[in-house]
């Protein structure tokens, strides 16, 4: 992942893409006797080589045209008029069409909610993550060097960027709206979160150093966030086994803990005030209003506001919801209405609600250092920004 | 000498035929082939470009074919793996995981 974030040049990127995606793809299989593990590792490794090999004829396109194979290069090569080799902008568009699919950009992405899914949970949490963040440290890296200093000839491909970024943002959250597996819930939660980075990279322009620092900036917030999503996940998997929306039902008096980090992240990540979430976003949407795409703005502003409701779906199940009781007898309307209160009718009683065993050490200590981070950047982000801008100053072109 | 246009036309018809065979079988096995026939145009691409540019292509050919070479022995890991839990390499039957 290391490698893939260091590359200057593109055959050390598709080495380092490919030794990330071959470690993913036996992780995603690993549940040997799952029927679901097997099904998402067979359709992650013909979707993934697929895609791996569609960016490397990209690759041997862009080599043809140019002779090299260095960003700089490619910048050099785009940003002097006498290049017009139809030959290299399909290899930039195949480029781009084999980075979508790891980032599971949108026409790209029916890969995701399955290996989400199938996936055991702390790989899905790793698939999520560490690929996300690993493949847009590429993508920023190349787009910023390659392609983002040849002035004119990038305003085009912004264009198309932009367009990708409101699909998948749109596509994203529109569909998650549906959702009753968490992981799969997840999975198009974080399609969402790619639309809203493709967002801020698609601005990469004169004003590097904002864009680029509020990308850097929401993937940060974006891996911690989802770290301490993933990891009440986790324990609550660990302690029941399942991993659907209904069975979270009454979570809040079961295991509070992991409730209160869960209502924590799914705030942040629908971008409330005081979580990290809302910084980020704030950047994030500011850094593109402020490259010219007010209407890409918009889009992402909508799409985060029609994110809260199923990311609230979840909260009310954990909060509102009362705990089903072990013998399964359904309560009656009035103790819905009720919420949380015992008292209301005499059957609840006599069945105590069924305590969860406290997650694990080392998942509490996730937890909440997590929560502590999230909560912490939402309100004084300034020396994680400080650090960021030193870092993209040393990597990245200003101006 | 043959101009580089033929070569790279050559490249695309057999990515096109390798991109249909991966579209239009049903087999696990030949879905696989089917990729590795893909990474094989980009060979002849990269291996050709480099003969006219006299560039580097040819060692980023010789790592395209070790990558696919692992590729493949993961694949067919998981396509026996598959095999073993349900006796059919049939893509179409794996339809567990929907919307």
């Amino acid at each position: 992942m290391n490698l893939m974030a260091m590359s200057r040049e593109l055959l050390t990127a598709y080495i380092a893409l490919e030794l990330l995606s071959f470690s993913l793809y036996v992780l995603v299989a690993y549940g040997l006797r799952e029927a679901r593990s097997n099904e998402a590792g067979i359709k992650y490794i013909i979707i993934g080589a697929l895609s791996s090999a569609v960016m490397l004829y990209g690759l041997s396109n862009i080599y043809a045209a140019l002779g090299t194979t260095y960003f700089s290069g490619i910048a050099a090569a785009l940003s002097s008029p006498a290049t017009d080799n139809p030959v290299l902008w399909v290899g930039l568009a195949l480029l781009i069409v084999g980075l979508g699919f790891k980032l599971s950009a949108v026409p790209f992405h029916m890969w995701a909610p399955d290996a989400y899914e199938g996936a055991p949970l702390p790989v899905t949490a790793y698939l999520a993550i560490g690929s996300k963040a690993a493949a847009f440290a590429l993508t920023l890296r190349l787009l910023a060097e390659a392609v983002a200093p040849a002035g004119d000839r990038w305003a085009d491909w912004q264009l198309v960027i932009a367009v990708l970024s409101a699909v998948t943002m749109l596509v994203g959250n529109l569909v998650a709206l549906a959702q009753s597996n968490l992981k799969r819930l997840m999975a198009y939660s974080s399609i969402g979160h790619v639309g809203y980075t493709l967002a801020g990279i698609a601005v990469l322009g004169d004003d590097f150093a904002l864009a680029a620092k509020a990308v850097i900036f929401y993937l940060v917030v974006y891996a911690i966030t989802n770290l301490i999503v993933f990891a009440g996940l986790a324990s609550y998997y660990n302690s029941t086994g399942k991993d659907n929306i209904a069975d979270l039902a009454g979570l809040a008096d079961r295991q509070p803990f992991t409730a209160a980090v869960l209502a924590i992240g799914l705030f942040s990540l629908a971008g409330l005030p005081i979580f990290a979430g809302f910084t980020a976003k704030f950047y994030l949407f500011a850094a593109v209003a402020d490259g010219g795409f007010l209407w890409l703005a918009g889009v992402a502003i909508f799409s985060s506001l029609v994110s809260l409701y199923y990311y609230l779906q979840v909260l009310r199940q954990i909060y509102i919801e009362p705990a089903a009781p072990e013998s399964g007898t359904e309560g009656d309307a009035a103790a819905e209405h009720g919420g949380g209160h015992h008292d209301a009718e005499p059957e609840q009683d006599s069945l105590p609600v069924p305590m969860l065993p406290r997650p694990s050490i080392t998942l509490s200590a996730t937890m909440g250092v997590g929560v502590l981070a999230v909560i912490w950047l939402g309100i004084y982000p300034a020396p994680l920004l400080a650090v960021i801008e030193f870092a993209s100053s040393a990597i990245l072109p200003m101006g | 000498m043959v101009p580089l246009l033929y070569y790279q036309l050559l490249s695309a018809a057999l990515f096109g035929i390798g991109l249909y065979g991966v579209l239009a079988r049903r087999s696990a096995v030949l879905i696989v082939l089917s990729i590795e026939l893909m990474l094989n145009a980009v060979n002849i691409n990269l291996i050709a470009a480099a003969s006219y540019l006299n560039g580097i292509g040819r060692v980023i050919a010789i790592f395209v074919i070790t990558v696919a070479a692992a590729e493949v022995g993961l694949a067919f890991a998981i396509i026996l793996r598959m095999y073993r839990n349900r006796g059919t390499v049939n893509v179409d039957e794996i339809n567990l995981l929907k919307w």
